[in-house]
């Protein structure tokens, strides 16, 4: 008894933790330094870039301050009444910043598809020209839309999935506020023309520094929640999580390895020259789209559709061997981004095989995927959001069947540098990625919230015409502009001269970029409906809220 | 400074020829640990993981 309320007065007495204290300290620090690399930039980009650090850095430091004064004296628990007590509150922001994202990005994406088809939309800035808005645009959709989606499901699915709370009490705030703000500077960035013209790695050095950082709490909270976890098995999801964390670090070091000018300005010079430069921007480029928005995404599809559909993973074994196959070949496929150029011939033809040989496993995962619905097909027929989720694994395989085709060399001869090329990003990004993510959305944001169900399936299954018929329309003019613009290039006349000057193939585009701003069109309606739903669905009236709410009120 | 090349040449050499079968080895190896029988129980159990609630 006497223990008991000894412990009880050692518990009550409150302490900063090592966490809070260093990183009120480092906040602070950076604050100073940040405002000082402001008054001293050597460019505007830069002293706007350092001011914005210095604020966020002084925002952090009171911040945690005030959690520090607002909160119990002891942290949070790892379980309440034998239960973990999941960490969901990064998680929720993350997903919100995601939604957030998502929007901005297909709105610029119609803005610059718009911009191809009427010109006059560039407005004659330099701000708001398609050169800038373009970066802005992939990094929205991928980094900023994407990466929020990675962090909030991996963070829930980490933690269910290892019966575990996750690791740390600053750090998971750390990694989607941190990534949350490099996402403010690079877009920023881009649009002040801060860029190191690296495509999908357009940041410069100071905001590289800064991911790195994120990245690698990222990385230590994941491992270190996996290390204390409850479950002897680590689920196949978590090892795709790992494997896109792990390896996303690895590609992000090697293709920014940067010199800056000066400390205080914001231009840097690569390391790398010439053709190597070339390999390492592509070897990191593919592997973004391996493991950044294949690896990732995958790990939603292994943790998600099971779940959804409420069947078991189709067959495990395909699981570890879809795994470490897609593991083994990706990372040499980059070459093919550089056939026809001035690197060496052999590494080329490797580039095409593996990227042949990546339909295998490719296919693999979507069989699994697919298959898992084995013996609950007909929820395809009610369920709206289970219908998102595994449309998103059929473009998955119809993506993964068009890249390796397209990385042949004798038809990336016909559609490299056309507009083939975005038609095929774009199914794999809109109809995989995108619909796999919002799935994900739809299914997480109820379970996070204590939701019974969403507020509307009904408008899921709006959502979901509408941003199909929207694919369709994008990818399909894309083909056919693409092949045309192909044609029309290589097409001679009799007597041996180009039959067409660059401007005609230019003028023949015009009405696929039209019929492809109709397409982006209708994915944004699309998302800004799923954006009205989960707002709804997150304030729904307390008599829907389940019993998950009630034990993050205890916490 | 020949010499050093020479050592460079080979050891780089031995690398990149090494690599090749420790990966085929490291990948068969994988691929045997899957389709093992006896490991067929502990994956059914895995498959029904995001099925668990608490």
């Amino acid at each position: 008894m006497q223990r008991e309320s000894h412990m009880q007065q050692t518990q009550s007495t409150k302490w900063m933790t090592h966490g809070e204290a260093g990183l009120m300290l480092f906040f602070a620090m950076a604050a100073f330094v940040c405002a000082f690399a402001a008054a001293k930039a050597l460019d505007a980009p830069f002293a706007f870039h350092a001011s914005l650090a210095a604020v966020a850095s002084g925002v952090a430091s009171f911040a945690i301050m005030n959690r520090y004064l607002d909160r119990p004296a002891s942290l949070p628990p790892e379980e309440i009444s034998g239960k973990p007590n999941y960490n969901l509150g990064p998680i929720k922001f993350a997903s919100f910043m995601a939604m957030f994202w998502g929007i901005a990005g297909f709105a610029v994406g119609l803005l610059i598809a718009s911009q191809l088809a009427w010109p006059l939309l560039n407005l004659d800035l330099p701000w708001t020209s398609f050169g800038r808005l373009r970066p802005l645009h992939t990094s929205a959709v991928i980094f900023a839309f994407g990466g929020n989606v990675l962090i909030a499901t991996s963070f829930y699915v980490v933690q269910r999935t290892c019966r575990t709370r996750l690791v740390g009490d600053l750090a998971p705030w750390f990694v989607v506020l941190g990534y949350n703000f490099f996402i403010v500077i690079a877009g920023t960035g881009y649009l002040l023309g801060v860029t190191q013209s690296k495509e999908y790695a357009e940041p410069e050095w100071y905001a590289d520094l800064w991911l790195t950082i994120v990245w690698v709490v990222y990385l230590v909270v994941f491992v270190m929640t996996l290390v204390k976890r409850k479950e002897p098995h680590i689920f196949v999801a978590n090892w795709f999580y790992l494997a896109f964390i792990v390896t996303i670090a690895v590609l992000h070091l090697g293709n920014n390895l940067a010199l800056p000018v000066s400390l205080l300005g914001s231009k840097s010079y690569i390391a790398w020259a010439g053709v190597q430069d070339a390999m390492f921007q592509w070897w990191y480029g593919h592997n973004a789209v391996g493991f950044f928005l294949t690896a990732g995404f995958l790990a939603i599809m292994y943790y998600f559709i099971p779940k959804r559909a409420e069947r078991p993973v189709y067959s495990y074994r395909l699981s570890i061997i879809h795994f470490w196959s897609l593991i083994f070949l990706y990372i040499w496929a980059g070459p093919h981004h550089l056939h026809y150029t001035a690197l060496p011939d052999w590494t080329q033809t490797l580039g095409m095989t593996f990227s042949v040989m990546l339909w295998m496993p490719s296919w693999g995962g979507m069989i699994n995927g697919l298959m898992t619905l084995s013996g609950a097909w007909d929820k395809l027929r009610t369920d709206p959001v289970l219908r998102m989720l595994v449309v998103s694994v059929a473009f998955y395989g119809m993506s993964t069947f068009e890249g390796p085709l397209m990385s042949i060399k004798v038809v990336n001869s016909l559609s490299h540098y056309t507009d083939w090329t975005i038609g095929h990003v774009h199914s794999g990004a809109l109809g995989w990625v995108g619909f796999v993510s919002f799935g994900a959305l739809y299914c997480l944001v109820p379970w996070l919230w204590g939701r019974k169900e969403l507020y509307s399936l009904k408008l899921v299954n709006w959502h979901f015409w509408i941003s199909t018929i929207g694919i369709v329309l994008y990818i399909s003019a894309m083909w056919v502009s693409g092949i045309l613009q192909g044609l029309m290039w290589r097409a001679y006349t009799s007597l041996g001269f180009l039959e067409y000057s660059f401007i005609e193939t230019v003028e023949a585009m015009h009405p696929f970029y039209v019929i492809r701003a109709a397409g982006g069109a209708l994915f944004l309606i699309g998302a800004l409906i799923m954006a009205y739903n989960l707002w709804m669905t997150v304030r729904a009236s307390e008599a829907d809220v389940g019993t998950e709410l009630a034990l993050q009120a205890a916490e | 400074m020949k010499a050093i090349l020479i050592v460079h040449n080979i050891a780089s050499d031995l690398v990149t020829s090494v690599w090749t079968p420790i990966f085929v080895g490291l990948f068969i190896a994988i691929v045997i640990y899957a389709l093992w029988p006896r490991n067929q129980a502990v994956f059914d159990q895995a498959s029904r993981m995001p099925l668990r609630e608490d």
